[in-house]
């Protein structure tokens, strides 16, 4: 034993700063790795904000089979009972029905706003987009001048329009709030197909005979979808304000569906009495809101590789 | 002498862009040949005309470039300045096909190595996903990666600079093109890898019995790698010769400046280095002599008033009324 030990030192009799060496760089090695990890690691925040979404897709999703009340049955004997009273765990509303009944079918209409506004908006301001970006020219010039004319008209005229028109209709809710997201996502992908458009991959593309449609969908769309993916991100938690905002005016889904700005309208005439029956889908809402934003967030600075910002 | 049709046929190329000043004539008015087999080096400084000549040749003008109706470009006899789009799309890639100066941006970075092959060998060649794949991984066998098999699924961006110029070549040598035009292919990489690059290019040129056009503005790589040279200056040719001759007689004073301005080892140590005073000609309004008179040691009252045709004896061509000896 001791004699083994003995010859393998012996080889390296001037070991002292030849070991150490090594062992420091391993060491330095170690350390920078585990500091960019932390760097691209996303975090608890991103976490706990990813579970409440989960929490609150599933929940609307399954609200069916959840076992709760009815959103629309009354129950006589909890008119604005506070929560944990009589059977309701979050309460009753001034009409004796469930809150988180109606809290978890709120949801349905503000996930379902809150992701098909984005999408049809940020879908039809691509094609714009691709289109102006790609071919310039009078094309370009033509699709400029109707995003600034759209842009001239205010939202809240456009939204009151759609109400007017046809109120309550969900779909319409979705599809005149994403008419709105169509400018700035247009002028993003036209910006993004600019400078995509002017890579020697696009030119490379064309001296193989590539066409246009091709190059359009095999070398421009795949290199632009990310930061376009990031808008969409954005304008989730907007439309989802925005349709709050909307309901608490009437102006989106009419009673007795539930919504969550719906809810918090409902309830405002009993603030002092009964403060749970608008502070409850306040306190979601702003739950949902703030952690659409965190995860999206953390998703950008991961995409961008750790330093934030992608665009 | 046969009279094979050559590979390439270029016959009065202009080529001219719309600016705010006025027509900057890019190309001014290029004539060449080129012969199954052969390398033709088109050397030039920045802005020469060299690139969008190459462009013009494939009609991958940029957005406000124009050729003029009167020019001819031949690729085995067919003239592709009046071939409609359609048709020319289908001879990119095919019949001509072109690699880019940086490796880094030539290739989608979206698209796997594999992919990018495959695409054109589908297009192109008809072949099905299966076969087109096979002769992929057989294409970057030859031009020099190792483990061809593993590199198809691999990302431009998992490659270094070398290996990605060696994609971009094995994508342009796919479909066995007969002209394969090379825009300035070593410019973007280490010199160590360019020499690399430039044999093998070169070796892929010389067994598939194709054409090259090489541009560079490296007289060194003109002389190590070209059959016949062209140099380019103010968007036209000015001196056009095989590669022995041009170096051992040169003839117009700009071609002789180019190589004077490159460093020699046998130079005296801290000596100067040649270089050429002044500056390119302003192309929208170029002088109406020779285009090199404002900076050429030699130039003489008729170099201002006249400009010099391009002429020879067949062999070495020049253009210029007092050549060097």
């Amino acid at each position: 034993m001791a004699d083994l030990s003995r010859a393998e030192r012996a080889p390296r009799p001037a070991a002292p700063s030849g070991t150490a060496a090594p062992m420091d760089r391993a060491a330095r090695n170690a350390r920078a790795a585990a500091a960019h990890q932390k760097a691209r690691r996303v975090g608890p925040v991103f976490w706990i904000s990813l579970a409440w979404l989960a929490l609150v897709t599933l929940a609307a999703v399954f609200a069916d089979v959840l076992g709760l009340a009815a959103p629309d049955q009354s129950d006589w004997m909890a008119l604005k009972a506070p929560p944990g009273t009589g059977g309701h765990l979050l309460g009753t509303d001034p009409l004796g029905r469930d809150v988180l009944s109606r809290v978890i079918h709120g949801a349905r209409v503000s996930l379902t706003v809150g992701i098909t506004a984005p999408v049809i908006g940020v879908g039809l301001g691509l094609i714009l987009g691709l289109a102006a970006g790609y071919y310039r020219g009078w094309i370009d010039e033509v699709i400029g001048i109707v995003i600034d004319s759209w842009l001239a008209i205010p939202g809240l005229v456009i939204l009151l329009l759609f109400s007017v028109l046809y109120g309550g209709s969900l779909f319409m809710v979705c599809l005149s709030l994403g008419l709105l997201f169509i400018p700035s996502a247009a002028r993003i992908t036209r910006a993004a197909t600019l400078s995509c458009t002017g890579r020697e991959y696009v030119l490379a593309a064309r001296a193989l005979g590539a066409s246009d449609f091709r190059i359009i969908t095999r070398e421009v769309f795949p290199n632009i979808i990310w930061p376009l993916l990031a808008f969409v991100m954005i304008d989730i938690p907007i439309a989802i304000v925005v349709e709050g905002s909307l309901s608490f005016l009437g102006l989106s889904v009419q009673a007795p569906t539930p919504s969550w700005g719906g809810m918090i309208s409902e309830g405002r005439e009993y603030l002092e009495a009964a403060p749970h029956i608008s502070l409850i889908p306040t306190a979601v809402m702003f739950l949902t809101v703030l952690s659409f934003n965190l995860a999206g967030d953390a998703m950008r600075r991961r995409v961008s590789g750790g330093r934030g910002g992608a665009i | 002498m046969t009279l094979q049709t050559p590979v390439l046929e270029v016959q009065d190329l202009r080529t001219a862009f719309v600016t705010a000043r006025g027509m900057l004539q890019a190309v001014d008015g290029v004539s060449f040949r080129l012969e199954r087999g052969q390398i033709l080096a088109i050397v030039g400084e920045s802005g020469s005309g060299k690139s969008v000549l190459s462009r013009s040749i494939l009609g991958l003008l940029p957005r406000g470039a124009e050729t003029s109706a009167t020019a001819q470009v031949l690729l085995n006899g067919q003239d592709l300045t009046r071939l409609p789009e359609r048709q020319l799309r289908r001879l990119r890639g095919r019949r001509a096909s072109m690699i880019f100066q940086d490796p880094m941006t030539s290739l989608n970075p979206t698209l796997s190595i594999g992919a990018q092959i495959v695409e054109v060998l589908v297009f192109h060649m008809g072949l099905a996903k299966a076969a087109a794949r096979a002769r992929a991984a057989e294409l970057l066998r030859s031009v020099g990666l190792p483990e061809p098999g593993l590199q198809l699924d691999r990302y431009p961006h998992q490659l270094s600079g070398g290996m990605r110029q060696r994609v971009a070549i094995a994508i342009a040598l796919a479909c066995e093109p007969d002209l394969l035009i090379a825009d300035e292919p070593t410019t973007a990489l280490d010199v160590t890898v360019q020499a690399e690059i430039l044999d093998l290019l070169r070796r892929e040129v010389r067994e598939r019995q194709m054409s090259m056009i090489l541009i560079t503005h490296d007289m060194g790589i003109v002389a190590g790698h070209a059959d016949e040279v062209a140099v380019m200056y103010a968007g036209r040719i000015v001196e056009r010769a095989p590669v022995r001759p041009l170096f051992a007689q040169t003839r117009m004073p700009y071609t002789r400046a180019l190589l004077d301005s490159i460093p020699q080892l046998s130079a005296p140590a801290h000596g100067r280095l040649e270089a050429i005073g002044g500056r390119p000609p302003d192309l929208v309004e170029p002088p109406p002599g020779c285009s090199f008179e404002p900076r050429c040691r030699f130039a003489t009252a008729r170099c201002r008033a006249d400009a010099p045709p391009l002429q020879g004896d067949g062999v070495h061509s020049f253009a210029c009324w007092h050549p060097l000896r």
